[in-house]
C-alpha cells in the first residue's frame, strides 16, 4: 500500500537496469485478475538504493508487513494482516517458492536485487495463487531488458559492522534476445555493540555470532523465436551460511547453511485461442542446520508445471484457466526415508469490465492433495470509478476471498507426527476500500487510500503435545483479523525538483476467537502482531541529487498470546544520499546512507539485539 | 541418533510455532509479608511456593513466580527479573533449590546457574561456563553439584561448586544426560537418563564410587522416610530401523524402582504395563507415605507400601510439571499451554479435589515449596 506506485508519466529517471513491465490492458499482470484488492509495487528508487538489503529489510521499511528476525543474521519471519509465517506466499514468477518443508520463506535470504519487479498483494489470494496466500503474496519477476544492447551494472558497497556488498549485472538485447547475468556477494560480520539486557548492569558487548556470508546468481534468457512465441529461461540461485545470532543470555553456537536452486523454462505462444502460457520449474532447496548437539539436513526437490490459457476479448473480458501440478521429494532427518508427494490445482480467473468505469473479477482454485482435499476457493472482487470531475478520481473496491492452506511435508511426513485427521487451514476474507487520485496533468500525483478488512482462518494448524506427549500437528483455533489501512501518496515535479512522499498507517487487530479445550489465550492479540505500523518515505531529486528518508514506526507487540510481556515500539529512520554523475552514456552513482541515524534501540524479536547507527557508502557504475 | 531426532524435532516444533516470546514487568498484586515481624528478611520470607516458569527454549525468558500462603494473596510473577532492575532470568529455567538463605536457578540454555538470595531474590552470583546444566543439589554451605548433560550423546558429567566462591572447583563424568541428583548420608545419586545405570559419588573424595544398573532411563528421585530412594525411570523409545515411528517392539516401558541406600542396590523394580506412555512427574508427600507421578495423562497415587504398581487414579489428568506439597500435601500441576502464552498452575488436594487454578509464567515446569 506504501509503495510509491511508478506510473508511466511519473517513471522513475534511473529505468536502464530495470523497468516496470509495460501496463498492460487491465492493468500491471498481477492486478488484472484481481480487481479490489491492493497491489502495490517497491519503488525501484527504493530498490536501487538498499540493492544490498534482504526482502525482509525492505518490506519491514515499506509496507504494512511486520517482521520478526531472530537478530540481524538469523530467520526473518513475516506478519501479513495479522497472520502467520507460512499464511503468506513468496512467488517468482508466478511459482511458489516457499519451502515445503515449513511452509514458508525465510525473507532474509531472499535478496533485494536481481528482480524486475516486487509486488505485495494484500489480503487473501488463495484463488490466484493457491496454497498459503492467506494473508498475502510477495511477488517476484524476473527482469525485462528493454531496448537495445548491452547494459552493465557494477556495484560496490561498504559499511558499518564489517558489511561489504558486490553486486554486477550484464545484459544484452537485441530485437528478437534476451539476456542479463547477476551475481552479486554480500559478507557482513555484523559485529555491532548492543547493551546485553541479561547481565549486570546491562554492559556493552559486541555481537560474536552474528556473521554471515551470502551471494547468489540470476540468468534470464528471453528468446521471441517467431512473432507470436517465445521462450524464456530462468534461473536463480541463493547461498547463506550465517551463524544464528543467539538471544541475550541463550547459548551461542547454532548455524544454517541455505542453498536454494531455482530453474525455469516458459514457453508463451499466442493464437485464435488466446495466450498459451506453460511454466515448468525445478527447485532444489537444501538447509543444514547445526547447534552442538544436533546436524539437521533438509533437502528438497520440487518439480513444478503449470500451464495457463488467457483467452482476452477487447478491452472488456479475459478468462485464464489453468493448471498447476507439483512433485515433490524431500529428504529430512525428521523424516523416515525419502518422501514424496503430488498436489494439484486447477483454477479459473476472469476479469470482466462491463463499462469503462467498473472492473470486476471472479477466481476459482480447487487443489487437490493426497489425504487433505481444501474446499474450492473462490474470489469475487470489484474496483468502481465513480466519480471523475476534472483532476480528482474516486474508486470504489472491495472483494470476498477465500484461502486455504494444506499441511507442510513436515505436517505430514515428520516421524511419529503425521495427522491423518489434520484438515487444510481455511480462511475468508473481505474487504473494501476507498481510493482517491489527484492527477495534475505530469506535474502531480496525489493518491490517497483507504481499507478495511475483515479475516477469518479456520483449523490454524499448530503443533502441540497430544496426551501421551507427543508433538503432532491439530487444527487447534480460529483467528479473526481485522483492519485498517491507509496511505498517502504524492509525486510532484516542480521544474528541476522532483518531490515524492509516501505516508502509510495500518492498524491490526488479530485475535484467537476459538481454542482447543481450554487451553490457548482467547480474545488477545497474537503474538508479534503489533497493533500499529506507520511508515513515511520521502524522495527528493534535484539535478543529479537524490535524498531519500525512510521512517518506520512499529507500535508494542506482544510477545506471548498472554499478552502479559511485549516490546517497546520503535521508530527507525534511515536516510541516504546520492549523486549522479554523468560520463558520456554512463553514469556513476555515489550514495552514502546511514541506517537507524537516530540510534533507537529496538528489537523485533525479543532479546535478538538490533544494530544502532550505520554507514554505508556505495558506489554504482552503469553502463548506458 | 534418537536424540538428533528429538533435538531436531524440537527444533522443527520449536520454527514451526515461533513461540518464542519475552516476559517483562507486568505487575500482579504485591506480597506483602509480616513487615512488623523483626525476623522478616525480605518479600519471600515468608510461606509459600516458587513457580518454576521454564519460558521458551531459545529465548531468555524464563522466570519465577511465588505465591504466598497467605489468604487474600494472588501470584506475584517476575519476582526475579522484578528484584534485579528487569534483568531475564535465563533460557529454559530447568530448576531451582533452597538452600539456607539462597536459592540456586539452573537455566539450562544459558549455562549458567543465578545464586539469589532466598528472601529478596536478588543476584549474588552468577555460575557460569556449565554445558547444558540440568539439577543441582547442595552438600553443606561449602560444596554444592551440578548434573550437566554437556551434549546430546555424549557422556555428562557432575560439576563440583565451591559454594564459597561458586567457582567450580571439578567435574567428574557420569553416565549420558545425567538429569535428577540427590544426596544421602554423604553419598551423592545421579540419574543417567540417556542409559540405565545410576553414578553413586562419594562427597567426600568427588570420585564415582560406584555404578548402580537400572531400568531404562532413569531420570527421578525422590527420597522416602527410611533408607529407600525411589527412582523413576522413563524406558527407552527406539525407533524403527526405517525412522517410519517408534518401534514398539523395541521401546522399554518405564518403571519405578527402590533403591536401597544401604545397599547402593535396587531393591525392587515395578514395571509399567505399557510402552506407550511415559511416567514422569514423581514427587512424594511430607508424610512420606504418599508417591504421585504421572502415567498415561492421569495422576496416580502410590502407597509407598504397596508391593506393585497402583491403580489409584486421584486426578484424571497428567501435568506438565507436578510437586506434592510436604506440609499440606496439596498437589501442584501445571500446563504449558503449548509455551505460546502463559502456562495454567492447578491446585488439588491430597484426594484429587481441584482447590484453585490460575496463570503463571511461559511454561511453568516445577514448584519449589518455601
Amino acid at each position: 500500500m506504501l509503495a510509491i506506485v511508478a506510473l508511466p508519466a511519473l517513471a522513475q529517471q534511473d529505468t536502464a537496469a530495470y523497468q516496470l513491465r509495460s501496463v498492460e490492458v487491465f492493468g500491471k499482470p498481477a492486478e488484472v485478475y484481481a480487481a479490489g484488492s491492493r497491489v502495490t509495487t517497491i519503488d525501484s528508487a527504493y530498490r536501487q538504493t538498499y540493492n544490498s538489503s534482504s526482502l525482509a529489510d525492505a518490506l519491514q521499511a515499506r509496507t504494512p508487513v511486520y517482521f520478526k528476525s531472530y537478530g540481524v543474521s538469523g530467520l526473518s519471519s513475516v506478519s501479513f494482516r495479522g497472520t502467520n509465517a507460512s499464511q503468506t506466499v513468496v512467488l517468482w514468477n508466478g511459482l511458489n517458492i516457499g519451502l515445503p518443508t515449513l511452509g514458508q520463506s525465510d525473507f532474509s535470504t531472499l535478496p533485494l536485487s536481481g528482480f524486475g519487479d516486487i509486488a505485495v498483494q494484500s489480503g487473501s489470494a488463495g484463488a490466484a495463487y493457491g496454497s498459503g496466500a492467506i494473508g498475502g503474496a510477495v511477488l517476484l519477476s524476473s527482469p525485462n531488458y528493454n531496448g537495445k544492447g548491452f547494459g552493465l551494472e557494477l556495484q560496490q558497497e561498504a559499511g558499518s559492522f564489517g558489511r561489504y556488498f558486490s553486486n554486477g549485472n550484464i545484459n544484452y538485447s537485441s530485437g528478437k534476445l534476451q539476456l542479463g547475468l547477476g551475481a552479486y556477494l554480500r559478507n557482513a560480520e555484523n559485529d555491532f555493540t548492543y547493551k546485553d539486557l541479561s547481565r549486570f548492569g546491562k554492559p556493552k558487548r559486541t555481537e560474536e555470532h552474528a556473521a554471515q556470508k551470502q551471494y547468489g546468481f540470476t540468468q534470464n534468457l528471453n528468446w521471441q523465436l517467431a512473432a507470436n512465441t517465445k521462450i524464456g529461461l530462468h534461473g536463480w540461485y541463493t547461498f547463506a551460511d550465517r551463524e544464528l545470532q543467539p538471544a541475550m543470555g541463550s547459548a551461542s553456537g547454532a548455524e544454517q547453511l541455505d542453498k536454494n536452486l531455482r530453474l525455469m523454462t516458459q514457453l508463451e505462444h499466442e493464437s485464435d485461442w488466446g495466450k498459451t502460457d506453460v511454466k515448468l520449474a525445478y527447485f532444489k532447496d537444501f538447509l543444514n542446520y547445526t547447534n552442538s548437539s544436533l546436524n539437521s539436513v533438509a533437502d528438497v526437490q520440487t518439480y513444478q508445471l503449470q500451464t495457463e490459457q488467457t483467452y482476452t476479448k477487447g478491452e472488456n473480458w479475459s478468462l485464464r484457466g489453468g493448471v498447476n501440478l507439483q512433485h515433490f521429494i524431500a529428504e529430512n532427518d525428521g523424516y523416515a526415508g525419502t518422501k514424496q508427494e503430488n498436489r494439484a490445482a486447477v483454477f479459473a480467473l476472469f476479469r470482466y469490465d462491463p463499462t469503462e468505469t467498473l472492473d470486476l473479477s471472479l477466481n476459482l482454485r480447487q487443489a487437490f492433495v493426497e489425504d487433505y482435499n481444501p474446499a474450492p476457493t473462490p474470489a469475487l472482487g470489484f474496483n468502481w470509478k465513480f466519480y471523475q470531475h476534472e483532476q480528482h478520481q474516486l474508486f470504489l473496491k472491495g472483494n470476498v476471498s477465500g484461502s486455504y492452506r494444506v499441511p507442510t511435508l513436515n505436517d505430514r511426513f515428520w516421524t511419529g507426527a503425521g495427522n491423518p485427521d489434520l484438515k487444510p487451514e481455511q480462511g475468508w476474507s473481505e474487504e473494501a476500500g476507498l481510493r482517491h487520485l489527484f492527477i495534475v496533468g505530469n506535474t502531480l500525483l496525489l493518491e490517497t487510500e483507504a481499507t478495511a478488512y475483515h479475516m477469518l482462518i479456520d483449523d490454524w494448524i499448530q503443533w502441540a503435545p497430544n496426551p501421551t506427549g507427543l508433538w503432532r500437528p491439530v487444527n487447534l483455533q480460529k483467528v479473526r483479523a481485522m483492519g485498517i489501512e491507509l496511505s498517502h501518496q504524492l509525486t510532484a515535479t516542480i521544474g528541476n525538483l522532483k518531490l515524492t512522499g509516501s505516508a502509510g498507517y495500518t492498524y491490526t487487530s488479530s485475535e484467537q476467537v476459538e481454542v482447543y479445550e481450554g487451553q490457548g489465550d482467547k480474545g488477545n492479540q497474537l503474538m508479534y502482531v503489533p497493533l500499529h505500523k506507520g511508515v513515511l518515505a520521502t524522495g527528493i531529486n534535484y539535478k543529479n541529487w537524490q535524498l531519500h528518508t525512510d521512517l518506520n514506526y512499529t507500535g508494542e507487540r506482544y510477545t506471548t498470546n498472554s499478552e502479559t510481556s511485549h516490546l517497546d515500539s520503535f521508530i527507525l529512520v534511515n536516510v541516504a544520499l546520492s549523486k549522479q554523475l554523468q560520463f558520456r552514456k554512463s553514469r556513476l552513482v555515489v550514495a552514502f546512507r546511514s541506517d537507524n541515524i537516530t540510534n533507537e534501540v529496538y528489537l523485533t524479536m525479543a532479546y535478538h539485539a538490533m544494530p544502532l547507527r550505520g554507514y554505508t557508502l556505495s558506489l554504482r557504475f552503469l553502463i548506458p | 541418533m534418537k536424540r538428533t531426532l528429538l533435538r531436531g524435532f524440537y527444533t522443527a516444533a520449536l520454527l514451526l510455532t515461533s513461540t518464542f516470546a519475552f516476559t517483562s514487568c507486568d505487575e500482579t498484586e504485591d506480597v506483602s509479608p509480616d513487615i512488623n515481624n523483626s525476623k522478616v528478611r525480605g518479600l519471600y520470607d515468608q510461606k509459600g511456593v516458587f513457580i518454576l516458569n521454564e519460558g521458551n527454549f531459545g529465548t531468555p525468558n524464563g522466570s519465577i513466580s511465588f505465591l504466598s500462603d497467605s489468604t487474600g494473596h494472588q501470584v506475584k510473577n517476575n519476582i526475579f527479573s522484578t528484584a534485579n532492575e528487569q534483568r531475564p532470568l535465563g533460557d529454559v529455567v530447568q530448576s531451582m533449590v533452597l538452600h539456607d538463605t539462597l536459592a540456586y536457578i539452573v537455566a539450562n540454555n544459558s549455562n549458567k546457574i543465578e545464586v539469589v538470595h532466598a528472601f529478596t531474590f536478588k543476584t549474588i552470583a552468577v555460575i557460569e561456563g556449565l554445558k547444558q546444566p540440568r539439577f543441582f543439589a547442595a552438600l553443606d554451605g561449602n560444596k554444592g553439584y551440578v548434573t550437566e548433560w554437556v551434549a546430546y550423546g555424549s557422556t555428562g558429567r557432575v560439576s563440583v561448586i565451591d559454594l564459597k566462591t561458586n567457582a567450580v572447583l571439578k567435574t567428574i563424568t557420569v553416565g549420558e544426560m545425567p538429569e535428577q541428583l540427590l544426596i544421602v548420608n554423604g553419598k551423592l545419586y545421579v540419574t543417567n537418563s540417556g542409559g540405565n545405570t545410576i553414578s553413586v559419588i562419594n562427597t567426600t573424595t568427588d570420585a564415582v564410587a560406584s555404578t548402580v544398573p537400572t531400568a531404562d532411563g532413569p531420570s527421578e528421585l525422590v527420597q522416602g522416610k527410611d533408607q529407600y530412594i525411589w527412582v523413576l525411570s522413563a524406558g527407552k523409545v527406539v525407533y524403527k530401523d526405517d525412522w517410519s515411528g517408534i518401534d514398539y517392539t523395541k521401546t522399554t516401558p518405564g518403571s519405578l524402582s527402590k533403591l536401597n541406600t544401604a545397599t547402593s542396590a535396587i531393591d525392587a523394580t515395578f514395571t509399567f504395563p505399557g510402552n506407550q506412555s511415559i511416567p514422569k512427574n514423581l514427587t512424594i508427600n511430607g508424610l512420606g507415605d504418599k508417591l504421585y507421578f504421572n502415567y498415561e495423562n492421569k495422576t496416580f497415587m502410590q502407597p509407598v507400601t504397596a508391593g506393585g504398581l497402583s491403580n489409584t487414579v486421584i486426578i484424571n489428568r497428567g501435568f506438565y510439571g507436578m510437586e506434592a506439597d510436604p506440609e499440606t500435601g496439596n498437589i501442584f500441576g501445571s500446563d504449558n499451554n503449548n509455551f505460546s502464552g502463559d502456562g495454567t498452575v492447578f491446585i488439588y488436594n491430597s484426594d484429587g479435589v481441584k482447590l484453585k487454578e490460575f496463570k503463571a509464567g511461559i511454561g511453568p515446569n516445577g514448584f519449589v515449596f518455601n
